[in-house]
């Protein structure tokens, strides 16, 4: 990797000022940045290490009936924007939390199954010992035409998506994009089900931060029509934490793999839902693995409020959601990948 | 040749500097606003590098000055830059597990962390697991299962399976087989891997001979 300057940050406002506008990069977990310097994708001037900072509201993993008083949020859940509020009942995990801890947390266990889970699938023990949160959900494109150091794609600032007429076995299935790349973070797709916020640090006023609290959905829908972003989030953006309502009794998550352990989902289904005497409300599906952001479809969580939960209705919520799906020559076996996994994921909400 | 006067420059910090200085007189509440804003830009801590500088290690109990450059990783430092040679480098991407060693006690791949930021953290490597020339179980129960081929992984495997067994001594054959999914062996020797971790911690041993289990499809 190219040489570049060190420098770890106290505070959260530190940690900003000293990127300000530089060529920089926080530095938390380090497993996906590493990797991308190794390979010369990116060479920052500068790393500010953010693991050793105070100063910031939010500490660890702070579970919902703890009544957490520092950050409660209403989800406008028609038009997608969270807004800060008082009252409520939220979830709060820093995002310096390794990967490790939340899948290993007892209360996360316990009542956010999905994530536990989606938390057990990411990486290696060696990988989830040390990855964080925000890492996780920051992670680039693990296309391998993006990952090739000799090749500059569409997403690296090129003028070709090598990956439409390549070998696309591992990409979108969602294809009308001019960036085909699978959307790989198993926790990103979670929390979209979960209908989470992520909160930045330094709030308004900053550029580069769309807003102080904002929803997975916003963070990641510029990589749709964006094909040079995997996020709608630049330079100085500090993430802070996240904040999941406690308005969903149920949630799983599920994904398939060619390998069982250590290796990246083919397709991943998180669902969170009200289920109350075998009917369904509130639901949230999010596929993982398909499109370039954690893929969702309204229509099906429509067609879902007040149904019974049975083979059935799972199956037609399956069909809605994979309805638009556009293979590459590679990768039809996607569709019925998916809609396996969508019928798992919400018949076992009925657990 | 003269050279060129180079024009005055205006940072951040000289910036807050000078108004902080001129603008007392302004308005009280401005003052105190700009004085934070003056702390904190003339606090913010001075990066270090490109260029080599002081690094200082504590690996198997014992503190290792070094002087390297912001980009040295720690399996580096390990084996280029002190005589540490048993954690081995293959992928160098996170990958492969060879150069697993322990970070506060925490399984982690030594080519995915800077040797300037595991400071003052607990390092310990395949070579400060034995105790008084003693081969631990783990080790010991590698020998005894033939558990190697080339032995270029086994400080990976052994690091693993060490980290397994401190914080779950008796694993099931499944938790041995996650314990050890951020390795790799070419010779594919896990079987009988798993049978010497097993022995490690006293459980009677598998009969299995399945190398690499793939996912169950619907």
């Amino acid at each position: 990797m190219n040489n570049f300057q060190y420098v770890s940050a106290q505070t959260p406002g530190q940690a900003i000022d000293l990127i300000a506008d530089k060529n920089g990069r926080y530095l938390a977990g380090g497993i996906d940045l590493l990797g991308e310097m190794k390979d010369y994708i990116i060479s920052p001037d500068l790393l500010v290490d953010v693991k050793a900072m105070n100063g910031s509201s939010f500490k660890g993993i702070v579970a919902a009936t703890t009544k957490a008083p520092m950050h409660v949020f209403d989800a406008g859940r028609h038009s997608g924007n969270l807004s800060l509020s008082g009252g409520g009942d939220t979830w709060s995990l820093s995002s310096l939390v390794t990967i490790a801890e939340i899948a290993a947390h007892p209360d996360i266990r316990a009542k956010l199954p999905g994530l536990a889970e989606a938390a057990s699938e990411v990486g290696s023990p060696q990988i989830r010992n040390v990855a964080t949160l925000g890492g996780n959900l920051l992670q680039h494109s693990r296309c391998w035409y993006y990952r090739q150091p000799d090749l500059v794609c569409l997403k690296r600032g090129g003028t070709t998506c090598y990956a439409h007429e390549g070998e696309n076995k591992y990409l979108s299935l969602f294809s009308g994009c001019k960036c085909v790349t699978a959307f790989s973070s198993n926790l990103g797709v979670m929390l979209s089900a979960l209908d989470g916020g992520v909160v930045f640090e330094g709030g308004v006023g900053k550029d580069a931060v769309p807003g102080p609290l904002v929803s997975l959905r916003s963070l990641y829908a510029k990589a749709w029509t964006d094909p040079v972003t995997d996020y709608s989030l630049k330079g100085s953006g500090l993430i802070g934490g996240i904040l999941i309502p406690n308005n969903r009794t149920h949630n799983a998550y599920r994904q398939q793999s060619e390998r069982h352990e250590f290796d990246w989902a083919l397709v991943s289904c998180a669902a969170a839902a009200n289920v109350k005497d075998g009917k369904i409300y509130d639901a949230r599906v999010a596929l993982g693995a398909v499109s370039p952001v954690p893929y969702m479809v309204t229509e099906a969580h429509h067609y879902l409020e007040g149904q019974t939960l049975n083979e059935e209705t799972a199956s037609k919520a399956a069909d809605l959601i994979l309805k638009d799906a556009k293979p590459l020559a590679q990768n039809g076996y996607k569709i019925p990948l998916a809609h396996t996994l969508i019928r798992r994921t919400l018949l076992a909400l009925n657990t | 040749m003269t050279p060129k006067p180079t024009p005055p420059t205006l940072d951040r910090r000289s910036f807050l500097k000078g108004l902080g200085t001129s603008a007392v007189a302004v308005a009280t509440v401005q003052v105190g606003a700009m004085a934070d804003e003056l702390n904190k830009a003339s606090a913010l801590p001075t990066p270090q590098g490109p260029a080599a500088v002081p690094v200082s290690l504590t690996i198997n109990g014992e503190k290792k000055d070094f002087q390297l450059e912001p980009r040295v990783t720690l399996l580096d430092a390990l084996r280029n830059f002190s005589t540490l040679t048993g954690t081995k480098e293959v992928c160098d991407r996170g990958t492969c597990g060879a150069c697993s060693v322990l970070l506060d006690g925490k399984l982690t791949y030594a080519c995915m962390k800077l040797a300037i930021e595991v400071q003052g953290h607990d390092i310990r490597t395949i070579e400060g697991i034995a105790q008084n020339g003693q081969l631990t179980p783990v080790q010991q129960a590698f020998v005894e299962c033939d558990a190697l081929m080339c032995g270029f992984c086994t400080p990976g495997f052994v690091m693993a399976a060490t980290s397994l067994l401190e914080s779950n001594p008796k694993p099931t054959e499944d938790e041995v087989r996650r314990a050890c999914s951020g390795n790799l062996c070419r010779c594919g020797t896990y079987p009988n891997i798993i049978k010497a971790v097993m022995k490690a911690s006293g459980a009677p041993l598998p009969e299995t001979n399945e190398v690499i289990r793939y996912g169950s499809l619907a």
